[in-house]
């Protein structure tokens, strides 16, 4: 359970060293409106997944399921959609009055499927390493 | 014009499909998520942990499908190509 705890702890930190990291590469070999795409992107979906992780950890508790039921369900899903709308309007903004380029937008907004990737690798390597000694 | 109409129609078609199936794919994990926790309480946490990696990795993939279609619409590579001749014409 701690063990669990520890990743997706290490994967939202991940997530802003990675948003960092690519903000800095981009500033450095790219366009403006490129490096603008990246950090837009990034931070648009480092803040959903704070929310995310929000909800499912005050929804999702056996005493909150026990009461509720299935009705939670509909509560997180339209919690999602919210989110949704709000990242859609932004992300709506940001393309039809051509702030940021639409690849440095779709890089930043892998941040954090980069950093789930990378955090696997990690835990599986660790793992094989582990069972190897 | 086949042009810009082939592109509202392929971008309504991308974010209609892509949210239609997050949504779907949401609400199964949800579902299996209560279902578990309810049967076995002491495995909320471990339940929760992946149930959170996987519903983030579904709602990118419905941001890629938004930002595809917008681009369909308003970022383009030859729209203003296509603009261009429909206004020559």
């Amino acid at each position: 359970m701690q063990d669990l705890t520890k990743v997706v702890d290490l994967i939202t930190k991940s997530n802003w060293l990675l948003l960092v990291v690519s903000a800095m590469v981009a500033v450095m070999t790219t366009s403006m409106s490129f490096y603008l795409g990246v950090v837009a992107g990034g931070l648009i979906v480092a803040v959903n997944f704070h929310l995310l992780k929000r909800t499912i950890n005050n929804s999702i508790r056996p005493e909150v399921v026990s009461e509720k039921g299935r009705s939670l369900v509909g509560h997180v899903m339209v919690k999602y959609y919210i989110r949704f709308a709000v990242s859609a309007l932004l992300i709506f903004l940001l393309i039809s009055n051509h702030i940021v380029h639409p690849l440095g937008l779709l890089a930043g907004l892998s941040v954090v499927v980069a950093s789930v990737f990378i955090v696997t690798l990690l835990v599986v390597t660790r793992l094989y390493f582990k069972e190897a000694v | 014009m086949e042009f810009l109409v082939g592109s509202v129609w392929a971008a309504g078609l991308a974010i209609g499909i892509a949210a239609f199936g997050c949504g779907l794919g949401q609400g199964i994990g949800l579902n299996g998520a209560m279902s578990g926790i309810s049967r076995n309480p002491e495995a909320a946490g471990k339940i929760q942990v992946n149930m959170l990696i996987g519903l983030a990795l579904i709602e990118s993939l419905c941001i890629y499908a938004l930002v595809v279609s917008l681009i369909l619409m308003y970022a383009h590579p030859a729209l203003e190509a296509a603009t261009a001749a429909l206004g020559a014409h």
